[in-house]
């Protein structure tokens, strides 16, 4: 029955988005290394609508051919894995991490409310969480189900308000009726339902406003209309406005306390190598700025076939180009009390790391040290110690948040867990 | 996953090794106790005798504790299922996985319409069935085994997919393959990877 090898050797691969996926078995890459280059004309309505299930290799390269997103354990680590990973972390002298709470399958943005209540999003598990601290036991409770890719939420007002793709939804009271938060009420709806790099973040600003990334519903391509660009929306009236344009996936951000200006992470695009282009980080200084995507990347890199006669020169540059594949994701500035005074004011970014990539890097939390004005950005890894081997992960730190002590909480979707890191001088 | 670390390690360490075979001896002991709610449908062996229920015999390890996740989390939409994995744990899932793993599974029966299969074989070769189910059809990680798998389920999974009524949790590689499947060519794929050997 191997009749159809040879000429069908064309690896389809390598499911879904790392949580679904798990293929990357090692007959599938041996299969792989035959097969012909994946190629999609990915500008149309039909792909961005029913995209096929490895629509994320439609670039790819002989030289990065075989390269997919990798899957995690279904039900992260165990309670044992983690207390082993957490010695194999490195941080600054000082600084200490520790298991905040385990079996938070597929941790995403997280979200504190009034009363001291931890919400927590997921990937396409679809759960939302609520952490109770019970005297320093923690007791994770689904309180949502069945959503689409609710990455990203917030709480404002008593509210949770959570996104799953082309729904913002509205949980009044949440605190008080975690155990029935029934269906909510959608505040906000004109988003497109694509898939791919459809899922959201929320950095919500001093006026009550929500930013919320539109990623392209591919790698690279001209995007429809309604994407690549960052919005400002008012949930209280549904009124939005965009305020970035050229903006490729962003799935994280922060309102400078400083300034009140946005700042956000952004992914660029996959399949150039190994070392190009870097994925950003970046500010906002005036609404409508245009940050170079599909056209420019990295801010001096034209793209060999999306530059259409553009100059990076008409973009906004990066504040900061933070590396190759390194996935850059939710980030904050630190405006606790705990950590030394030289970190006052710093952006933490949590790297997810790479999988288009021979050898993973990112997959760390990230120091930028940079003024109001974003220039002169310098980086240092801050936490790291998540990748084993070369296409290996014991985590992936997704998202940052910072606790009333000024420790920060980090959410890790591969383990399906919370890390707490605080520090003190002794 | 945990066979192959407890694999490597007993490679290494002897002494550890007795220890965790003996472990996961007891393990197996209370996995066996807690799925024999399983066998009232998926059968004896995990080889299931009812209609539109699957046999589970020999499915990856992770593809049984995906499912179960799913079935968990609501991603996954089943009235019997659901309530029974409600309040299952996390190391309940990753037992269950690997006690159907390492379950015999079924043999396909002499194939009654050898025709039908050789369509169903064009079709797997045009949808790239193999590329992740692997060229034995017995899936590997993730990926479910199709071979030996009740011909009516998989009619029934498949359509499921291609209404959107199962979708797997994120994007979707299934729900996007059984899109563009014809009936024809769903109740032909299904005929020859049921009679699959």
């Amino acid at each position: 029955m191997k009749f159809h090898q040879t000429v069908f050797q064309s690896v389809l691969a390598l499911a879904a988005v790392a949580l679904l996926a798990g293929t990357s078995a090692v007959s599938a890459q041996q299969q792989d290394k035959n097969r012909q280059l994946k190629k999609y004309e990915s500008g149309t309505k039909e792909f961005w609508t029913h995209p096929p299930d490895d629509w994320f290799l439609g670039d790819e390269t002989e030289a990065q051919k075989g390269l997919a997103p990798p899957s995690g354990p279904p039900t992260g680590a165990s309670e044992a894995e983690l207390a082993a990973m957490m010695k194999k972390i490195k941080l600054p002298a000082g600084f200490k991490i520790e298991v905040y709470a385990p079996g938070v399958l597929a941790a995403r943005q997280m979200a504190w409310g009034d009363k001291g209540t931890l919400f927590v999003g997921s990937f396409g598990l679809g759960n939302v969480y609520a952490i109770k601290d019970n005297n320093g036991k923690k007791e994770v409770k689904t309180i949502l189900k069945g959503l689409n890719m609710p990455t990203g939420l917030a709480f404002k007002d008593g509210a949770l308000y959570v996104i799953a793709v082309d729904k913002l939804i509205r949980y009044d009271n949440a605190e008080a009726n975690l155990d029935k938060l029934g269906d909510g009420k959608v505040v906000y709806d004109d988003m497109p339902s694509y898939a791919a790099h459809g899922w959201k973040y929320i950095a919500v600003d001093k006026e009550g406003w929500f930013y919320l990334p539109f990623g392209p519903p591919f790698n690279v391509g001209v995007p429809p209309t309604s994407v690549s660009q960052i919005r400002r929306v008012d949930p209280k009236t549904g009124n939005a406005e965009i305020y970035a344009l050229g903006v490729r996936n962003s799935v994280g951000g922060d309102v400078d306390p400083r300034t009140g200006k946005y700042w956000f992470t952004e992914n660029a695009r996959d399949w150039i190598s190994d070392d190009l282009p870097s994925d950003k980080l970046n500010m906002i200084s005036k609404i409508g700025e245009h940050f170079g995507y599909p056209y420019c990347h990295q801010g001096d890199l034209l793209d060999t076939k999306f530059a259409m006669g553009h100059k990076c020169s008409e973009f906004t540059p990066p504040v900061l180009n933070l590396g190759a594949h390194v996935a850059p994701l939710g980030m904050k500035f630190y405006t606790g009390d705990q950590f030394p005074a030289e970190y006052k004011n710093n952006i933490l970014i949590a790297e997810h790391g790479s999988w288009n990539r021979h050898k993973y890097q990112g997959g760390n939390i990230t120091r930028v040290i940079v003024g109001p004005d974003g220039k002169n950005a310098k980086k240092e890894v801050f936490a790291s110690g998540w990748i084993e081997g070369d296409q290996g992960y014991l985590g992936r730190p997704n998202d940052i948040i910072l606790a009333k002590d000024g420790s920060i909480l980090v959410a890790d979707d591969w383990a399906g867990a919370i890390y707490r890191i605080s520090y003190s001088k002794k | 996953m945990r066979a192959v670390r407890f694999g490597i390690l007993s490679v290494t360490l002897s002494l550890a090794a007795l220890a965790i075979v003996r472990a996961q001896a007891s393990d197996n002991a209370a996995i066996q106790e807690k799925a024999a709610v399983c066998s009232g449908c998926h059968g004896e062996n995990g080889i299931s005798q009812t209609e539109n229920i699957p046999s589970l015999a020999g499915q990856p390890d992770q593809f049984i504790q995906w499912q179960l996740v799913f079935f968990r989390a609501g991603s996954r939409k089943n009235d019997q299922m659901q309530p029974i994995v409600e309040e299952i744990t996390n190391e309940d899932i990753r037992n269950f996985g690997a006690y159907f793993a390492q379950m015999t599974p079924p043999k396909a029966a002499e194939d009654g319409d050898p025709d039908l299969s050789k369509k169903g074989a064009q079709v797997a070769v045009g949808r790239r069935c193999a590329s992740c189910h692997t060229d034995s059809f017995a899936g590997t990680k993730a990926v479910a085994r199709l071979a030996g798998q009740r011909e009516e389920y998989l009619v029934k999974a498949l359509h499921d997919y291609k209404a959107g009524q199962r979708v797997g949790g994120g994007v979707a590689a299934m729900a996007d393959v059984a899109y563009h499947m014809s009936d024809e060519e769903i109740t032909a794929v299904s005929h020859y990877l049921a009679y699959f050997k």
